[in-house]
C-alpha cells in the first residue's frame, strides 16, 4: 500500500476557550478527493487551514507524506507548503499584479524558475483554465468565476501534490459556480489529490471519493458519498442533510 | 553686543550635558597640558565661527561674483591667523550655536561681536577686547525732533533683538516704556517703519549702517549706562587655552595700537556694505536664493530617501512578535517612534549636530540630513504600519500557502500594496519636509530660510526676501505635489 499524502492524528485546535477542533484522526490517500461538509461554524475552515499550518494546531499531529509539520522549523514548513496548493473562498489574487504575474510570482521567487520558463508554464495553466486571453488583465477586471480559475492556476503553478479548497464557489454568483467546479472535476480526473470544503452537494456526490461530515469539532462520519447521502448514520448528519435542499 | 542666550542654547547645553563625563575629561586634559597653541599650528587651520547677520561686524556679501562672509571681525580673524602662521577658515552659524560649537570642537574660536560677560567667561576663555562699541537708537527721521535718547520714549515702545545686552538695557533702564523683542534686526526696522514701535536700540556700527542705507531713518545716542565690558567685543577660545589666548592677545594689542579697526577694517567692510546695498533688488541675489533652493532640495530628497528606509525598518520592527529578541526589538522601536514624535525636530537637529558632535565631527549638512531622516523615519514608520495593516490578511495567507516565507510575502505582496495605499501620506510627508527642512538653518546649513535671512540683513529689506522665499517654497511644494499626483493617478490605473 502507498503511504497517505496527509495523515492527521488527534488534531485539536482552540481559540482561547473556543475548542473548535477537538480530536480528529483521518488520512488522505494519494489520488483521493475528500469532500468536507458540515454546518457553518463547525470548524471546516480551521481544519483545512491546519493542514498547511496556516493555523497552528493546539495539539496533535499533521503529517504530509509522513513528515509531521508541527515539529518542523519555519523554513521546512515553507518548503512543504509549496506542495500543498490552496484555493480560498475570497480568491485572494494579488490586485497589484496582472493575471500572468500572479501566477509567475511564487515559481520565480520561491523556486527561482527563470522568467521564460515561468511565463511559458503560466500560459499553459491559463489555457487549461480557459483564461489565456486575460493574461495581462488585472484581477479587478475579472468576474468572480474568472478570478477563482486564476487562483487555481496560481496554486497549480507550484506543481503541488495536493490541492486544498476552502469553499471555492461560495462567493460566486450562481451562474459562475459551474465553470470553477468543472475545472476542479478535471483536476480530480487527472488524479490530483484534493481536500475540498464545499456546500455543493452535486459535486460532493459525483466527484468525491469520501465524504467527511464535520460538526462540533469532530469528523462525525467518514463514508462514501453513496452511503453518506443515502444512509447518514448520526443524527447530526441527518439533521444537516434535512436542512439543505438537494 | 549680541548676547543671545536663547532657550535653544539652554536646551542644547542640557542635552550636551548628558555627555558630561566625556566633556570633563576633555577640558581637564586641556588644562593639564595646555598645548592649544601648538595644536592649532600643527593643524595649520584656524576655524573661526561667526554669525554673519550683523553688519558691519560680519555679514554676507558678493565678492568677485561669489557670496562670501566679510566684515571687521573677519579681517581681525585673518590677522590672527596670519600672526599664528595658519590658514583661516570661516564657518557660519547662528549666534545661539556659537558657544556650543566652540565647546564641542566644531570651531576653534569665535569672533562674532561677542562681549566677554562673566557668564560666558565661565565656559570659554576670552582675549583682551579688540573693539569698544556703544549703543544708538534708530528712529524714523520724521520723529527726529521728538526723541533725544532712551528717556524720550515714555509711553511708547522700544524694540531690540531678543536676548541682547541692549534688550536688557532697554528693559531695565527706561521708565514707562514697553520693550518689544524680536529675533532679527531687519524685522525690527520693519516694525519701526510701519510704526509698530518707536525706536530700535542697537549697536552703533549697525545703527550707522542702517541709517546710511535708508534715508527715512535716523540715529540718536541711546545713553545707556553700561559697564565698559558690556560694550566690548573679544575673541573666544576653548576654556583653558592659555598659550593660544596669550599669543592672540599680542595681535589684539597690535590692532588696538595701530587703530586698525577704525582705520582699515571698518572702511573695508563699509565698502562691501555699499556695493551690497546699492542694488537691493531681489534679482541681484538670485544666486543666494538658488543656493537656498539647492540645499533645501538636497536635504529634503536625502531625508525622504533615508527616512523611508528607516521607516520601513521601524515599521517591521514594530510588528515583530514571538521570542524575547523580537519583543525587545518591538519595544525599542515603539519607544523610539514615541520619543521622536514627542520631541521638537529643532531640538533633534541640535542634538545630532552638537550632541553627536562630541563623538564624531559631522558637518552641519550631514547632521541636518541625519536628524531629519531620523525624525521623518518615525512618522513614515507609522504610515507604513497603517498601510501594512490595511492590506487584507488573505493576501498574506495566499502568499504563505504558495510557500513564500514571511520576508518574501512582505517584500513582494504586502509592502507593494501597503505603499500604494499610503502613497498620498508619503507624498504629504515629502511636502512637509520641503517646508520643515528650514529648521536646519539654525545650525548654519545654507538652505532657503538661512539664505533669506542673509539677504535680509544684507539688504536691510525686511519683507521682499520673505515674499521671495514664500513664492519659492510654494513653487517647490506645488511642483512636488503635481508630480506626486501624477504618479498617484498612474498607480490607480493599475
Ligand atoms: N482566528 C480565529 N480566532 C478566533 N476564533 C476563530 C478564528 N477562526 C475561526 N474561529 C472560530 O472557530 C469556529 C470555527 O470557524 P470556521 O473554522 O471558520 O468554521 P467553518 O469554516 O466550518 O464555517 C468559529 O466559532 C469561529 O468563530
Ligand atoms: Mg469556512
Amino acid at each position: 500500500m502507498t503511504k497517505p499524502v496527509i495523515e492527521v492524528s488527534a488534531l485539536a485546535k482552540s481559540f482561547g476557550d473556543n475548542h473548535v477542533l477537538k480530536d480528529i484522526t483521518e488520512k488522505v490517500e494519494p489520488g483521493q478527493v475528500i469532500v468536507v461538509i458540515g454546518p457553518s461554524g463547525g470548524g471546516k475552515s480551521t481544519f483545512i487551514r491546519c493542514l498547511n499550518l496556516l493555523e497552528t494546531p493546539t495539539s496533535g499531529k499533521v503529517a504530509f507524506e509522513g513528515q509531521d509539520l508541527t515539529t518542523l522549523d519555519q523554513k521546512s514548513v515553507n518548503k512543504l507548503r509549496e506542495k500543498m496548493g490552496m484555493v480560498f473562498q475570497g480568491f485572494n489574487l494579488f490586485p497589484n499584479m496582472t493575471v500572468l504575474e500572479n501566477i509567475k510570482l511564487a515559481p520565480m521567487k520561491v523556486k527561482h524558475v527563470d522568467d521564460a520558463t515561468a511565463t511559458k508554464r503560466a500560459h499553459e495553466l491559463l489555457q487549461r483554465v480557459g483564461l489565456d486571453d486575460h493574461a495581462d488583465a488585472f484581477p479587478t477586471s475579472l468576474s468572480g468565476g474568472q478570478a477563482q480559475r486564476v487562483a487555481i492556476a496560481r496554486a497549480l503553478a507550484m506543481d503541488p501534490k495536493v490541492m486544498l479548497f476552502d469553499e471555492p464557489t461560495s462567493a460566486l454568483d450562481p451562474e459562475m459556480v459551474g465553470e470553477v467546479l468543472n475545472i476542479m472535476q478535471e483536476l480530480a480526473k487527472e488524479g490530483m489529490t484534493m481536500v475540498v470544503v464545499t456546500h455543493e452537494m452535486g459535486f460532493a456526490k459525483s466527484v468525491g471519493d469520501r465524504i467527511w461530515f464535520m460538526a462540533d469539532g469532530y469528523i462525525q462520519e467518514n463514508n462514501t458519498p453513496e452511503q453518506f447521502f443515502a444512509h447518514p448514520e448520526t443524527d447530526r448528519a441527518k439533521d444537516f442533510l434535512s436542512k439543505i435542499l438537494m | 553686543m549680541k548676547k543671545k542666550i536663547g532657550l535653544l542654547l539652554v536646551i542644547v547645553v542640557a542635552l550636551v550635558l548628558t555627555f558630561v563625563p566625556l566633556g570633563q575629561t576633555n577640558t581637564q586634559s586641556a588644562q593639564a597640558a595646555d598645548n592649544s597653541l601648538e595644536k592649532i599650528q600643527k593643524k595649520g587651520v584656524l576655524v573661526m565661527g561667526t554669525s554673519p547677520d550683523y553688519p558691519p561686524y560680519e555679514f554676507q556679501a558678493t565678492v568677485n561674483g561669489k557670496s562670501a562672509i566679510v566684515g571687521m571681525d573677519v579681517y581681525i580673524g585673518q590677522q590672527v591667523a596670519k600672526d599664528l602662521g595658519v590658514k583661516l577658515k570661516v564657518k557660519s552659524m547662528s549666534f545661539d550655536s556659537l558657544l556650543v560649537a566652540l565647546q564641542t570642537g566644531k570651531i576653534d574660536m569665535i569672533i562674532s561681536g561677542m562681549n566677554p560677560t562673566p557668564a560666558r567667561r565661565k565656559n570659554v576663555s576670552f582675549t583682551k577686547a579688540y573693539y569698544q562699541g556703544g549703543y544708538d537708537i534708530v528712529i524714523n527721521k520724521t520723529d527726529k525732533n521728538k526723541y533725544k535718547n532712551k528717556d524720550s520714549f515714555g509711553g511708547g515702545t522700544l524694540g531690540a533683538q531678543t536676548g541682547t545686552t541692549q534688550y536688557n538695557a532697554a528693559k531695565n533702564q527706561t521708565k514707562n516704556t514697553s520693550v518689544k523683542g524680536m529675533t532679527s534686526q531687519s524685522d525690527l526696522i520693519l516694525a519701526l517703519q510701519s510704526h509698530k514701535i518707536d525706536g530700535v536700540a542697537m549697536e552703533k556700527p549697525s545703527a550707522e549702517a542702517y541709517v546710511a542705507n535708508n534715508k527715512q531713518l535716523a540715529a540718536i545716542p541711546a545713553g545707556f549706562s553700561m559697564s565698559s565690558s558690556a560694550t566690548k567685543s573679544a575673541i573666544a577660545f576653548r576654556k583653558g587655552s592659555t598659550s593660544l589666548v596669550n599669543k592672540v592677545n599680542k595681535t589684539v594689542d597690535k590692532i588696538k595700537k595701530e587703530n586698525l579697526v577704525k582705520k582699515e577694517y571698518l572702511p573695508k567692510a563699509g565698502k562691501y556694505l555699499k556695493t551690497n546695498t546699492v542694488n537691493t533688488s531681489m534679482f541681484h541675489y538670485w544666486k543666494a536664493f538658488l543656493t537656498g533652493i539647492e540645499y533645501t532640495l538636497i536635504i529634503t530628497v536625502c531625508s525622504v530617501f533615508f527616512g523611508f528606509i528607516i521607516g520601513i525598518l521601524l515599521a517591521l520592527a514594530r510588528m515583530a512578535k514571538g521570542n524575547i529578541f523580537k519583543n525587545l526589538l518591538r519595544w525599542i522601536s515603539t519607544a523610539y517612534v514615541e520619543f521622536i514624535r514627542g520631541t521638537p525636530m529643532m531640538v533633534q537637529v541640535m542634538f545630532v549636530y552638537f550632541g553627536l558632535g562630541i563623538f564624531v565631527n559631522l558637518p552641519a549638512l550631514t547632521s541636518g540630513i541625519i536628524a531629519i531622516s531620523l525624525n521623518s523615519g518615525a512618522y513614515v514608520a507609522e504610515y507604513i504600519r497603517g498601510g501594512i495593516n490595511s492590506v487584507n490578511i488573505g493576501q498574506t495567507e495566499a502568499a504563505r500557502s504558495l510557500g513564500m516565507s514571511n520576508g518574501e510575502t512582505m517584500r513582494y505582496v504586502v509592502l507593494p500594496q501597503a505603499l500604494k495605499n499610503i502613497w498620498p501620506s508619503l507624498g504629504n510627508e515629502f511636502i512637509t519636509l520641503i517646508k520643515d527642512s528650514s529648521i536646519v538653518s539654525i545650525i548654519g546649513v545654507t538652505e532657503l530660510i538661512y539664505q533669506s535671512n542673509i539677504v535680509r540683513s544684507d539688504t536691510y529689506r525686511g519683507v521682499a526676501p520673505i515674499v521671495v522665499i514664500m513664492v519659492l517654497y510654494f513653487i517647490l511644494t506645488f511642483t512636488a505635489s503635481r508630480i506626486l499626483n501624477h504618479f498617484e493617478r498612474k498607480m490607480q490605473h493599475d
